[in-house]
């Protein structure tokens, strides 16, 4: 099924008239995922967005309930916000469509789910589309995705000369597939793959990581030009690690939950002033472990998805894949080291 | 060995992040600068049932939330026992009989107290690592016959800030088959009166004589100097890596593995902790 | 290979290897094409790898806090990284003989992307060091920019309401990462006061008035010690116009306290953090 390029603005239009409808777009000097409104300009074949779309599931601020004290009674009172609407993210990538695997991982699975997310992402369908161009700081099919198709998405887009082929992978997909049909046409556009241009190689990086000790040079060389501003956290369409605070009003206030990074000294630092990561360097550490090791060896998939982000916005360009170079290459010479020992 | 047990629940069911409201029953002053608060909810019943080394969270209009360990329970009430020392904890003590906190929880694992049934206890606790090493005590002393003998070594900085002296000097030397041993790091007139030694935890431990043995085993709480001597005079003393067990302190948010910020390696404090044995410590910090 | 580049690798590696110093700050390339990234010498070694093109965009000076304690700091300097060494002395980070610099006029630096001169390079009037122990190649003739303050000019002449609009779609997109606080030379607190949370003068929900809060409370610390670097907005990944608010403080310190510019030497006299008789006295 073909929707001719002529017919996406009355399509969005459409499906805008019952959900909202996240696209990506220029808003006020930055890209991001935002409502659509008919006039306008999107971004569908830049590369990524500034910010990621995580947002849609997990706010940067989100409010968790609101407590005060009754008049009458004298009672504290806890009233739970728990925010949903059905949403459509059009327009997404096969990296930050994996980036919601890693979220479901991390906020629904291992004993607990977390309302908040789950009341949101229920009521998410996805429509991705294939890349047509990379940028060159994407390395997605590193991580192991394809630029060109994302499996997870409800509705697949490709784009080729006039138009996209329209294909429906979930369910949920074929359900809202009902509503592309007045606007698209049968056939097929004729479509080229894309790849990235810059490579590595991450089949081993998890054990490499583990081979290379605590107190391994590599720690020291990668951290000492990070400044330990929470950049890469906040434009990682995986990184979810959040704060809970407050907002007081009198006897009345709101409790939310906020991103939070782990490169600032306060996100561990304790009541009694212990705090157990100290340095910068143990701050990168964790970072990069957590991305590349500790989660996979917890929930069995990386939390990197290649989207480049954290490359490109980084204050002193400090690097991802260089990490995994030096990494590959430090602990091959480990285990040469100790082949000869 | 003790085996460690881990549960995921919590009062809230499906809502971990919702606390409920309590009332506070009771306030026990320990010392002067900690204090043991007795919660409630608002019609009279225990807030949630917890086992020895689960935590809760509280939180009261005006400041966030904080994690404590849950120091014991009775038939209406839940108790955690505070230090002042930050911001939240300062305003908790600020707090009176009848004012109303948020409560969530019981959140993480628990000491493994029905693997160590039939066992020589050892207790270790210094200063304000006492009301976690207590909840697991005392529910040996209210299951007295579960357990073998028990040992209870508990030292803080000065006899003024020893907590829960009404266990240590009235409860439980009646405890048939107990022994309780208490020093202070620095010497006073009431320690002297009371004939406590002067010294730190881990020489005191030593000279107690007490031996290990396949069926002891030790339960360690305190500052982080405190648990690395005595983790050195426990083994010393001759006791395995899995017969001793610990409770691990990290900043918390969420208390249900979600937020991020309390792991070691791809362990978190929270939902995996927070007790564990000193074997699986010294693997966590292998592989972190 | 440019001639500074060879002269600084060697002047460098000289300098590591007498002793005379024990790191030296400069520049590498990066992995990407016209791409560079600060590098951070520790052994002679790594002097191989520094490089000096018209592609050194970051201003590098902050890193000497880090590494101070390990004795006398190499630092590669051109006018901004030179005004930033004087400015953190001058704020007793450290002391001038605990630093080596080595000088280098500036190219002016561009931006990779597009190869024009970057923003925060186009009203640059100090292109040569002004402070150096030695200078690698020749001083060049100093251009003094058109206008000082053009950047101002986006919030100057406004009235009230028009300034707060352009501020709040500012700092609407603000994502409180911090990268201008961490990347600024003035930024030297030993703790923020955004991240004093027993005090709480911030809160951490990211909303307008949180984000405005903490970026003009930050515009007015620094303002009578600004040395007009703009890595503060090179480093912004939202692209806010933070330099169009420090110009504006930069140009309101000259125009209520007299002439007057951050960096230029050690023995400044801060506008706010000095008395003088003169002084304005606008709550009389």
């Amino acid at each position: 099924m073909i929707l001719k390029d002529e017919m996406l603005d009355s399509l969005l239009t459409e499906l805008s008239k019952e959900q909202i409808v996240y696209v990506p777009k220029q808003v006020n000097g930055t890209t991001r995922f935002a409502p659509y409104v008919s006039s306008d300009k999107m971004k569908l074949d830049q590369v990524n967005t500034v910010m990621p779309p995580k947002d849609l599931l997990f706010p940067q601020t989100q409010n968790m309930y609101h407590y005060g004290v009754e008049k009458n009674s004298g009672n504290m009172f806890i009233d739970p916000v728990i925010e949903s609407a059905d949403q459509i993210l059009f327009g997404v990538r096969s990296c930050d469509m994996r980036s919601f695997d890693c979220l479901d991982a991390a906020f629904l699975t291992k004993g607990y789910i977390d309302e908040f997310y789950q009341a949101k992402r229920d009521r998410l369908t996805t429509i991705a589309i294939g890349c047509t161009e990379v940028s060159e700081t994407c390395f997605c099919e590193s991580m192991g995705q394809d630029p060109n198709h994302a499996p997870q998405a409800d509705i697949q887009l490709r784009h080729g000369e006039g138009g996209y082929n329209v294909t429906a992978q979930t369910e949920k997909g074929e359900a809202l597939l009902e509503k592309f049909k007045p606007f698209c046409e049968e056939g097929e556009v004729e479509v080229a793959d894309v790849h990235c241009t810059l490579n590595v190689d991450a089949s081993n990086i998890k054990d490499n990581l583990d081979i290379l000790h605590e107190s391994h040079e590599l720690w020291d060389s990668m951290s000492y030009k990070c400044l330990n501003c929470g950049t890469c956290t906040f434009v990682c369409p995986t990184c979810y690690c959040f704060d809970i605070d407050q907002e007081n009003r009198c006897k009345e206030g709101v409790r939310f939950r906020c991103w939070d990074s782990c490169m600032f000294s306060e996100y561990t630092a304790m009541a009694g002033g212990h705090n157990p990561r100290p340095e910068k360097r143990d701050r990168v550490r964790n970072r990069f472990m957590h991305k590349l090791n500790y989660f996979e060896d917890r929930y069995g998939k990386m939390l990197c998805v290649g989207c480049g982000r954290c490359i490109e916005k980084c204050p002193v360009s400090l690097d991802i894949t260089v990490l995994i170079d030096r990494a590959n290459e430090l602990a091959q010479a480990e285990e040469t080291e100790a082949a000869h020992a | 060995m003790p085996e460690i047990e881990i549960a995921h629940g919590c009062a809230n069911g499906g809502e971990p992040f919702i606390p409920q409201v309590c009332r506070i029953k009771e306030i026990i002053p320990e010392t002067h600068d900690v204090k043991t608060f007795r919660l409630t909810t608002l019609d009279g019943k225990r807030p949630f049932d917890s086992k020895p080394g689960q935590f809760g969270l509280l939180s009261f209009i005006s400041e966030g939330e904080c994690v404590f360990v849950i120091s014991g329970f009775g038939e209406d009430y839940i108790q955690f026992t505070v230090k002042k020392v930050g911001r939240v904890t300062t305003r908790l003590h600020q707090m009176e009989v009848g004012e109303q906190v948020g409560v969530r929880g019981p959140f993480g694992n628990w000491f493994p107290y029905e693997s160590c049934k039939g066992m020589d206890m050892l207790f270790i606790a210094g200063g304000i690592g006492m009301p976690p090493v207590r909840s697991f005590a005392q529910y040996c002393i209210d299951h007295r016959e579960d357990y073998g003998h028990i040992d209870y070594v508990y030292s803080a900085s000065t006899y003024a800030d020893l907590v829960c002296k009404e266990d240590l000097f009235e409860n439980w030397p009646k405890v048939p088959d107990m022994n309780v041993y208490v020093s202070v790091y620095h010497a006073s007139e009431e320690s002297e009166k009371k004939g406590l030694t002067e010294s730190y935890t881990a020489p005191f431990l030593e000279t107690l004589g007490i031996e290990a043995s396949e069926n002891r085993a030790a339960v360690v709480c305190g500052g982080p100097s405190l648990y690395r001597t005595c983790s050195e005079s426990l083994k010393k003393l001759g006791f395995a890596d899995d017969h001793v067990v610990t409770t691990l302190e990290m900043r918390m948010k969420c208390g249900v593995g979600k937020c991020g910020r309390c792991n070691i390696g791809s362990h978190f404090i929270c939902l995996d902790g927070p007790v564990f044995t000193r074997a699986e410590i010294a693997q966590m910090y292998t592989t972190a | 290979m440019s001639d500074i580049t060879t002269t600084l690798r060697e002047r460098a590696r000289a300098l590591m290897e007498d002793g005379t110093i024990a790191a030296f700050i400069g520049w590498e390339a990066g992995r990407f094409e016209r791409q560079t990234t600060p590098l951070i010498c520790l052994d002679a070694a790594d002097t191989d790898r520094l490089i000096f093109d018209e592609y050194c965009v970051n201003t590098t000076a902050k890193y000497v806090r880090d590494l101070k304690q390990r004795g006398r700091i190499g630092v590669a300097v051109r006018g901004c990284d030179s005004r930033a060494i004087n400015r953190m002395i001058e704020d007793n980070q450290f002391k001038r003989e605990d630093v080596y610099l080595l000088g280098i006029p500036c190219p002016q630096m561009n931006d990779r992307k597009t190869g024009t001169v970057l923003n925060k390079c186009q009203d640059c009037a100090h292109r040569n060091p002004v402070t150096y122990d030695e200078l690698l190649g020749e001083a060049m003739e100093e251009t003094a920019p058109q206008d000082r303050y053009a950047r101002a000019h986006l919030v100057s002449g406004l009235d009230r309401i028009a300034r707060q609009n352009i501020f709040n779609m500012a700092f609407e997109r603000c994502i409180r990462c911090y990268a201008c606080r961490d990347v600024c030379p003035c930024c030297t607190c030993r703790t923020c006061f955004v991240d004093q949370r027993n005090v709480g003068w911030l809160g951490k929900q990211d909303n307008l008035s949180e984000n405005r809060f903490y970026g003009m409370i930050r515009a007015f610390h620094i303002s009578d010690r600004c040395i007009e670097c703009g890595e503060c907005e090179r480093a912004c990944p939202m692209d806010l116009p933070l330099m169009a608010i420090n110009k504006k403080l930069v140009e309101d310190m000259n125009t209520l306290f007299g002439e007057y510019e951050s960096g230029m030497t050690t023995d400044n006299e801060d506008a706010l953090r000095s008395f003088s008789k003169t002084d304005l006295e606008e709550f009389e």
